[in-house]
């Protein structure tokens, strides 16, 4: 009897293994016509799914996407490595870009692709290319907030002691202080941080729950994505008393960040996947990013999302976004200084 | 005869020992991680300040939960068992039904409800509530089992009523009320919804967070290894305190004749608690759910509904069925009496529950991912969930096999049985039910799972579980409300039978006991 157990068990082993061998070896698709193409997206379904509808019909080719959040699929991508079923990883932001890149697992794309995009968002060895532009802002309660910061230094001053929000874990909030670093060095950055926790920064998981807790009450401003506004009072499905405000020219607080798209080096499907990024790219495609999901084209001149100034009015620091993939050291020093 | 099963002892150890191999994977993957950084560093991210207040807060809420649990999961139990109420069954159901809410949809409700709800009490609280039905579960099944002429004989030499609860009774569902505190503990050290939403920072929520970023992989494995030492404490602890068992078990027939105690006080009194939970973990998280619903009913898309239904019940059914068979030999070896051997792989999957599923998730993607096709099919996905959830299949498939009286094996022996032949004649037909528990409480855990189900499912799958996500990460919380809803009602099934009372057991037993 026991026997048969052991028998029966060696048997299901032998079942699964042979499925394993047979799956494998029924694989091969190379050298035909691309029908379809697989995305890694960080952008979320409910506002890029119908720029992917229609490039479908556009292009004819089914495109196979998975969602998530972007740092979590770039620490998928890493774990995958050259076993990645990814042809393209679409980013929210350009850390997670930066992180896959400096695994060498992007490709160099060639200089016709993305043409019309703005070279400073562009990665410098050419492995991604920026999609969209994201404003860091303070958003804030106008009738809470009557000294408007004009720099993030501003933020550690005790009239606005616990009344603003930060979200160390989010990746935008990390991209800007990886800016920050490089901008002002480590120590500045890090006596910031310390300065920021001791003046009783509120510690929250997203841009949007800070947003939420700005209109609540619970906090008078936060340091957010610009696009956050809109989106929560999209989700509320009423207007919200938090608006955006920007900190004066140049300051490392008016970061602009951009969600952005790089073709995986081992994807056989290069050229398609290019076909992609020129789309997404493309005047007309970056218009609609403008008005549908209110984000910032990055084609120079382009028109800037309703009721904000245009992006070069923003007086975005000098960053060199490529370098926002050193995140490491900004973990670290998240880490170190406890908000982490 | 005697070379044949001492070959087949080899070989059913060798399959435990491959069992224990394989749901090993996230641990291993965490040590080749952990690896990446030095000593040095490992000891500076381990005593660092924000790490030592993590682990306290970490347990503090472990604490918490467990002793709220072992209290008033066991008086709510008991009240449902021993006082006369009014509707007992719909009572003893809504304090199952708990089980079917994943606990970031409980959480989404209650702070809708109040949003300022946050800290480590507000998760106290949840994590309470929605924990209380293992405890609940475990200690009424073994209130069933207890020989009632025991409970007579005590009244008749003159025991009080609460002489008898306390010495006689609880002395018996003690090993019960353990295995509720594990499996409610471990729940709080692997919980990630919960906590991450009320702003609590768990070791679980330090993980994601590290983990997040992703470019410290390392650091987020020693976190990781700190977790899991923690649920190794917590399980060795747990089984000292649990101590030696003393089960009686009479003739059968006995266990159907439970006076109910009809003092017009204490079920006024047991009425109300129960009811006040099952309005706190049911009432409240389908009001919110419901009404949320009907605020938003229009922009419904009932194919992603059947879709996401469809896809979420498959691969909890497959992965429940995968635990399941990895559960077995684990079983079998613990009929047969090596019991140092299947008490230690006991305790490496309870411990192993503990690990947060993006863990597991990241593992088997490291694994993966060499698979080819399989990978990012349904088969890993559903692994993963019994990788997850094999602590309570394991759990249950123990306890099933302890309420076997060794009387029983000894007569079976005496009977010219072998070991196998009294394992397949006498020690399954009586552990089945629990068996069967044992598989839809993988089931039900299975369809609530998050992190593990992102990384893992087939590019393009959704299941409920992830469209509720994909619409919470982007605040549309009444567009998430209608998956939730399915999610609760397609949870309800497997919970509902859960409560049903076990009488085809008995009649089991019963034939057992002319073998």
């Amino acid at each position: 009897m026991k026997k048969s157990w052991v028998v029966a068990g060696v048997a299901v082993a032998a079942l699964i293994l042979g499925g394993v061998s047979w799956v494998v070896s029924g694989s091969d698709s190379s050298g035909e016509q691309v029908k379809e193409l697989t995305i890694y997206s960080g952008r979320s379904e409910e506002f890029i799914a119908p720029f992917f509808a229609d490039w479908e019909q556009e292009s004819g080719i089914k495109l196979n996407v998975r969602y998530g959040d972007s740092a979590e699929l770039a620490a998928q991508i890493l774990e995958e490595g050259a076993n990645s079923p990814a042809d393209v990883f679409l980013s929210q932001d350009a850390g997670s870009l930066g992180a896959v890149s400096a695994a060498g697992l992007f490709t160099t794309l060639p200089a016709g692709v993305g043409g019309q995009i703005e070279d400073i968002y562009i990665a410098a060895d050419r492995s991604w290319i920026g999609v969209t532009g994201r404003a860091r802002v303070f958003a804030y309660r106008p009738a809470a907030v009557s000294v408007l910061p004009q720099s993030v230094a501003d933020l550690t001053k005790p009239i606005y002691k616990g009344r603003v929000g930060i979200a160390p874990s989010n990746a935008s909030f990390q991209a800007f202080v990886t800016a920050l670093i490089n901008e002002k060095g480590a120590q500045f950055a890090e006596n910031w941080l310390k300065a920021m926790k001791a003046n009783g920064a509120q510690i929250y998981l997203k841009n949007s729950a800070i947003v939420e807790a700005i209109d609540k009450g619970e906090i008078d401003l936060g340091l957010v994505n610009h696009y956050y506004t809109w989106e929560v009072s999209q989700a509320l499905g009423r207007d919200i008393d938090v608006k955006n405000g920007f900190f004066s020219p140049g300051d490392i607080g008016n970061l602009v960040n951009v969600s952005g798209v790089g073709v995986m080096a081992t994807s056989e499907k290069q050229q398609v996947a290019q076909d992609l990024i020129n789309y997404l790219t493309s005047e007309v495609v970056q218009a609609k990013f403008v008005a549908d999901t209110h984000e910032y084209s990055l084609i120079p001149g382009a028109k800037a999302p309703a009721t904000l100034p245009e992006l070069k009015s923003i007086g975005s620091p000098k960053v060199d976004l490529a370098s926002l993939e050193k995140v490491q050291a900004t973990q670290d020093l998240l880490t170190k200084v406890g908000l982490l | 005869m005697k070379r044949e099963n001492r070959l087949g002892s080899y070989g059913l150890r060798a399959l435990v020992a491959g069992v224990l191999i394989t749901i090993s994977q996230p641990l291993i993957y965490l040590f080749i991680r952990a690896s990446d950084k030095s000593g040095q560093e490992i000891l500076a991210l381990i005593t660092r300040q924000k790490t030592l207040d993590v682990l306290a807060l970490t347990l503090l809420l472990l604490v918490i939960v467990v002793l709220v649990n072992v209290f008033l999961g066991t008086a709510i139990a008991a009240g449902l068992h021993y006082v006369k109420i009014p509707y007992p069954r719909i009572l003893l159901v809504s304090t199952i039904l708990p089980l079917a809410i994943p606990s970031y949809v409980f959480t989404y409700t209650w702070m809708a409800i109040f949003p300022e709800l946050e800290g480590v009490w507000a998760a106290a609280f949840i994590l309470s509530l929605s924990t209380m039905p293992y405890m609940i579960l475990a200690v009424t099944i073994s209130f069933q089992r207890i020989d009632s002429g025991l409970i007579e004989v005590a009244r008749s030499l003159g025991l009080s009523k609460s002489a008898v609860f306390t010495r006689v009774i609880l002395p018996q569902v003690r090993r019960s009320i353990s295995a509720g505190a594990l499996l409610s503990g471990l729940y709080v050290l692997s919980d990630f919804g919960a906590v991450s939403l009320l702003n609590v920072e768990t070791l679980t929520v330090s993980i994601q967070n590290l983990f997040k970023s992703s470019y410290d992989r390392g650091a987020a494995s020693v976190i990781g290894i700190l977790l899991f030492l923690a649920a190794a404490i917590f399980v060795l602890f747990e089984s000292i305190l649990k101590g030696r068992d003393f089960e009686s078990r009479g003739a059968e027939g006995f266990q159907e004749r439970i006076r109910r105690i009809s003092n017009p006080g204490l079920s006024t009194f047991a009425f109300l608690v129960i009811a006040l939970y099952g309005f706190l973990a049911v009432v409240i998280p389908f009001y919110v759910l419901i009404s949320r619903y009907l605020q938003n009913p229009s922009v419904v898309a009932f194919s992603d509904l059947f879709a996401a239904a469809l896809s979420t019940v498959s691969v909890a059914g497959l992965g429940a069925f995968i635990a399941f068979i990895l559960s077995l030999p684990l079983a079998l070896l613990a009929t047969q009496g090596s019991s140092a051997v299947a008490a230690i792989s006991g305790k490496v999957i309870l411990i192993s529950h503990a690990l947060p599923g993006v863990v597991v998730g990241l593992a088997l993607v490291s694994f993966g991912s060499r698979l080819g096709p399989l990978y990012q099919s349904i088969f890993l996905l559903a692994f993963a969930y019994a990788v997850l959830f094999l602590a309570k299949s394991v759990a249950s498939t123990s306890a099933a096999l302890t309420l076997v009286s060794p009387q029983l094996k000894e007569v079976a022996a005496t009977l010219g049985k072998g070991k196998s032949s009294i394992a397949m004649q006498v020690v399954f037909p009586i552990a089945l039910p629990n068996l069967a528990l044992g598989v839809l409480l993988v089931f039900l855990t299975a369809m609530k799972e998050l992190p593990a189900t992102l990384m893992l499912r087939p590019t393009g799958m959704d299941t409920l579980a992830t469209e509720i996500w994909s619409f919470a990460a982007i605040s549309r919380f009444n567009e998430a409300a209608p998956y939730a809803l399915l999610l609760v009602i397609i949870a309800a099934i497997p919970t509902f039978l859960l409560t049903i009372p076990r009488a085809a057991q008995s009649d089991i037993e019963k034939k057992v006991s002319y073998l």
